[in-house]
């Protein structure tokens, strides 16, 4: 077996729906260990990477591996390696808990009955009851036990926890942080919660357009962004001349710069504008993340 | 033997300090305080991380932040544990840092028109409220 550096490996990979590239020449190398996240904004790519990326749909061009094989042709052994878990929850609703786990079971030559009792501890899934039964935090439930169970080298999730309830999502993070088959696997997980990411994340990966955007570890991220207040008379310098801007909001009469990769010199490029106060400080992960997605976030035409 | 001593400390997401900053931060201000003291134990990287929701390995970061710093020192295959005090800065380094900082007080208070035993007096009740609070 193939044990290769990176567990997702993309090379100018493009997909295009009709008139529209999904994934645009996206070059992403994933190293093998640790919680990856990825964000991006609605229709950055995230799913069709996934997709694309499970063999389910064909790329347009460029190419995809996972696990160090082709997209194109994953074998069902290299299938029963990853674990998938979308947000969806999709399985069929007549089938019995105990029915679908005795498939699993019997698919996954590495089925750990162990990990599967940790998981499904944290909900109360009975084995008689149909998957159509299942609240939607069950069913989440469920898809992580399953897929944990397979002793999966690399575990992908789908915006996993949407829709679940406060105490349903605790136990999805802890099974996912702290359960000892996690322990073992990378884990990619694709979420629009900052809180969750800056609790879960090692790494964060953005995509925007279907290209990617940037990656490094949360704390670094919020660190290329910073939010300036400058008491600028009139109008102020031209959005477009602002380097590195972000997002530009005037409250009281106060200019308000989100800004990227911009040091103590964006001050005096503010007191050249004709500042006459100017103050500086961090932001969360959350206003970040935020601010620069909403720089290249459609919008409608401005009247 | 020593135990593990609870940490009590919060953190909060939608902070501008990353959460294995707000863990470094805290633990120093429970050392400072004199709340945990040298020779506890802390909790495990697993515990902690559990405690607070976390990934480990943003607390094995912090951890080893505040082991590099002096903070907390590891004893193998126990654990990490409050380092013994030492001094973190040479004696001219903290001579100056006095003395820079007793000359923007006296800059401060001075246009405040205060008689000086009514500063002095203040400020003894301010470095009063630092003494290490006894433990329970």
């Amino acid at each position: 077996m193939s044990e290769s550096e990176y567990v997702i490996e993309t090379t100018a990979l493009r997909k295009r729906y009709g008139r529209k590239w999904a994934l645009d020449g996206l070059d992403l190398a994933i190293p093998r260990g640790r919680i990856h996240a990825i964000v991006g904004a609605n229709g950055a790519g995230k799913s069709t990477l996934f997709r694309v990326l499970l063999g389910f749909t064909p790329p347009t061009a460029g190419s995809a591996c996972i696990l160090g094989r082709d997209s194109r042709c994953l074998t069902p052994a290299d299938r029963g390696r990853i674990g998938f878990v979308n947000e969806e929850h999709t399985l069929p609703a007549w089938v019995r808990v105990e029915a679908v786990v005795r498939m699993q079971r019997r698919l996954y030559a590495r089925w750990n009955e162990g990990a599967f009792a940790e998981v499904i501890g944290h909900y109360h899934v009975l084995p008689e009851q149909r998957v159509g039964q299942l609240s939607r935090g069950e069913r989440a439930g469920l898809n992580l036990a399953l897929a944990l169970a397979q002793s999966p080298e690399l575990l992908v999730l789908d915006e996993p926890t949407l829709g679940l309830d406060v105490v349903a999502k605790r136990a999805f993070l802890e099974s996912l942080m702290y359960s000892s088959a996690a322990a073992r696997c990378t884990v990619i997980y694709c979420s629009h919660q900052m809180e969750e990411i800056e609790r879960v994340a090692d790494n964060l990966v953005i995509l925007e357009h279907g290209r990617l955007a940037h990656m490094s570890a949360p704390e670094d991220f919020c660190a290329r962004v910073t939010h300036w207040v400058a008491d600028v008379p009139f109008k102020g310098p031209q959005p477009a001349g602002v380097p590195g801007l972000l997002q530009l909001q005037r409250l009281d009469g106060l200019h308000h710069y989100l800004v990227l990769d911009q040091d103590e010199t964006f001050g005096d490029f503010l007191r050249g504008c004709g500042a006459r106060s100017v103050q500086c400080m961090p932001v969360s992960l959350d206003r970040a993340v935020n601010g620069f997605l909403a720089k290249n976030h459609a919008a409608p035409a401005a009247a | 033997m020593a135990r593990t001593r609870a940490l009590m400390i919060q953190i909060a997401t939608g902070d501008p300090r990353p959460i294995g900053r707000q863990i470094v931060e805290a633990v120093r201000m429970k050392i400072a305080t004199g709340e945990l003291e040298p020779g506890d134990q802390l909790p495990s990287v697993r515990g902690l991380a559990q405690q607070l929701t976390v990934n480990p390995n943003t607390v094995a970061k912090a951890y080893a932040e505040l082991t590099a710093e002096g903070w907390l020192e590891s004893r193998q295959g126990l654990g990490l544990y409050v380092a013994p005090p030492r001094q973190r800065l040479s004696d001219a380094e903290r001579a100056r840092r006095l003395d820079e900082a007793v000359d923007r007080f006296v800059h401060e208070v001075v246009p405040l028109d205060y008689p000086p035993a009514t500063i002095q007096a203040r400020l003894l009740r301010a470095l009063g409220a630092l003494v290490p609070r006894k433990r329970a």
